[in-house]
């Protein structure tokens, strides 16, 4: 009896002392994510109020469902329209990064010798160039190849600006599909062009995954670079009418902005609670190799 | 017969190769090195005569141009704050929540969310929660200290910039630590705790010197970001008030686009950033590989 007691007393101390480090742990998490998640959830909140309402309890829940700011932000910043210049943008961009990327990738990747060795540190060299640096120059060279003030022109930037990164997971993911592969399909006749398209590219498809999440939430989220191209309202994308609303001087029409807010964020938002093992996967391998 | 097939080879490997290239010399490359080019004209971006004047674009920038040199001791302060900040944010976060076995998937997402939006609209959702949530809550709960003026003094303007972007950023740290925690053999662990090790000896002597690579990545990220800084001080700031909050690219920005138009004298400007951070980043990179190995 007592020995059983003397074992078992040292052990629910030790259990007992987990529990407490492991609420603790569970608390801090909580008021991290509270924290975390506060500025999303106070913009949904008050996006739903009317301004008067906003400004007597910015906390509580709206007295009234007010969706009016919405079709005042849709309508403000043409939402539509708006949206469909950024997914103008960011699918001109896409389908250049991804099938000029995979192609150069295979290519470097098993083409042995100087010149690819030279190409590859060509491209991947320049991932060390901030935006910034270049943006100046490349305002003058967009502006002379008339790609300025266009959507699908914009997108044509992203390709030269995005196939760095591609190309090197390409370049990465490509050793691990066997060479004999490529040797059986040249056997059996099958020309350089086929091989890739019919052969290599579904291979390729969990590192193209990968490449589209990148950069799609890129070139969706970018904001300078659009600012910088884009001159005319016409061609406006979710940021830029966004950005729009804003007043000079503080005089801030937060309703609508809200709304305005939520509306751009959801897309994106909704893309990650669907995606989350793809996003979270790809972000992990983006960010340990590039 | 050797040599006619190698240069067949390399034909091919141009033809895989030519369409990436080309939007890559067009759109990054000629920019690269027009921007070098620049740097060292008068150019104000019109007029289509300029001139060399060899290094006086850098010599003005650094000895000649308070609002320059401001933004650089204001971008390194901010680029200290955030290193040091977000990564050992993003490693307490990631130990904590990989301790946890319900509630990981939950916390993970959470933390992650704002990776997803763009700095522009957290930005603005948290001058909302600056300008209008905040006061409100320090009135209302009788929490004076939250009532300052967020946006209008450039000491809490400072520390407004810190938080969001610690926001906006800490969860893509976060998901490479994970990552790399995983990445711990749970032997090693387990090995530990026999020994007698508590859970602080066994993250310092196991789990630490295990996620160092990882480390590295963090440091070199949270580098590379930082030192570009412009969204979310675009969205909350301005730059302001004054220019109290212009961070480097904020301040290339309105040179060349926005102030004088001067696009020699900010191509300078947009040189010495390129510089700093590559000099930088190579350095914390080699001093930090060097202890990879002894580890």
């Amino acid at each position: 009896m007592s020995t059983v007691r003397l074992n078992s007393t040292p052990k629910s101390g030790i259990a007992g002392r987990r529990r407490v480090s492991s609420v603790i742990v569970f608390l801090f998490l909580l008021v991290g994510a509270v924290i975390t998640l506060f500025p999303i959830y106070m913009g949904v909140l008050n996006s739903l109020k009317t301004e008067g309402d906003m400004m007597n309890n910015i906390l509580a829940i709206p007295r009234q469902l007010e969706f009016g700011n919405y079709s005042d932000a849709f309508e403000k910043t043409n939402f539509l329209r708006s949206l469909g210049n950024t997914v103008v943008v960011a699918a001109t961009g896409l389908v250049g990064i991804i099938l000029f990327s995979s192609m150069a990738g295979y290519k470097l990747s098993r083409t042995p010798g100087r010149l690819s060795t030279f190409l590859f540190n060509l491209f991947v060299l320049s991932m060390l160039i901030p935006f910034h640096s270049i943006m100046i120059s490349l305002n003058r060279i967009s502006m002379k190849l008339a790609v300025q003030g266009s959507t699908v022109g914009l997108g044509l930037i992203y390709i030269g600006l995005g196939v760095s990164m591609a190309i090197f997971l390409y370049h990465g993911f490509v050793k691990s599909i066997p060479r004999d592969l490529d040797e059986a399909a040249v056997i059996d006749g099958c020309g350089e062009l086929r091989l890739f398209t019919t052969i290599i590219f579904p291979l390729l498809l969990p590192i193209t995954t990968t490449v589209a999440i990148l950069n799609l939430l890129w070139m969706w989220n970018d904001f300078l670079l659009p600012l910088l191209m884009l001159t005319d309202a016409d061609q406006y994308t979710l940021l830029l009418s966004t950005n729009m609303l804003f007043g000079q001087y503080g005089n801030n029409d937060w309703s609508a902005i809200l709304s305005s807010l939520v509306l751009t964020m959801l897309p994106v938002v909704i893309l990650y609670l669907l995606l989350q093992k793809y996003i979270l996967n790809g972000i992990a391998e983006g960010a340990v190799k590039g | 017969m050797s040599g006619s097939s190698k240069s067949k080879q390399s034909l091919i490997l141009l033809a895989f190769v030519f369409p990436a290239l080309l939007f890559y010399a067009v759109f990054m490359l000629a920019p690269a090195f027009g921007g070098a080019w620049y740097s060292f004209t008068d150019w104000n971006g019109l007029n289509p005569a300029y001139h060399l004047v060899g290094f006086s674009n850098y010599i003005e920038a650094l000895t000649d141009d308070a609002f320059f040199t401001d933004s650089v001791w204001f971008t390194l302060k901010f680029v200290i704050f955030m290193v040091v900040l977000q990564n050992v944010l993003a490693v307490l976060l990631a130990v904590l929540i990989e301790s946890r076995r319900r509630s990981k998937a939950w916390f993970r997402t959470i933390f992650f969310m704002p990776n997803m939006i763009s700095m522009i609209i957290g930005g603005f959702m948290w001058l909302f929660i600056f300008t209008k949530a905040l006061p409100y809550i320090a009135e209302h709960a009788g929490l004076p200290f939250l009532d300052q003026s967020w946006i209008g003094d450039p000491k809490y303007s400072f520390l407004a910039i810190v938080i969001v972007s610690l926001w906006g950023g800490v969860g893509y740290l976060m998901v490479i630590y994970i990552a790399a925690l995983q990445g711990v053999p749970g032997a090693l662990k387990e090995a530990a705790a026999i020994d007698g090790a508590n859970s602080w000896q066994t993250f310092r002597s196991i789990t630490l010197p295990m996620v160092y690579p990882a480390v590295t990545i963090g440091i070199f990220v949270t580098l590379n970001s930082s030192f570009k800084a412009f969204d979310a001080v675009f969205a909350l700031t301005g730059g302001g008030p004054g220019r109290a909050t212009q961070v480097l690219a904020l301040n290339i920005f309105e040179e060349a686009f926005k102030m004088s138009g001067r696009y020699g004298y900010a191509s300078a400007k947009a040189m010495i950033l390129f510089l700093v951070v590559l000099v930088i980043t190579l350095i914390q990179l080699s001093i930090m590989k060097r202890r990879e190995v002894e580890a």
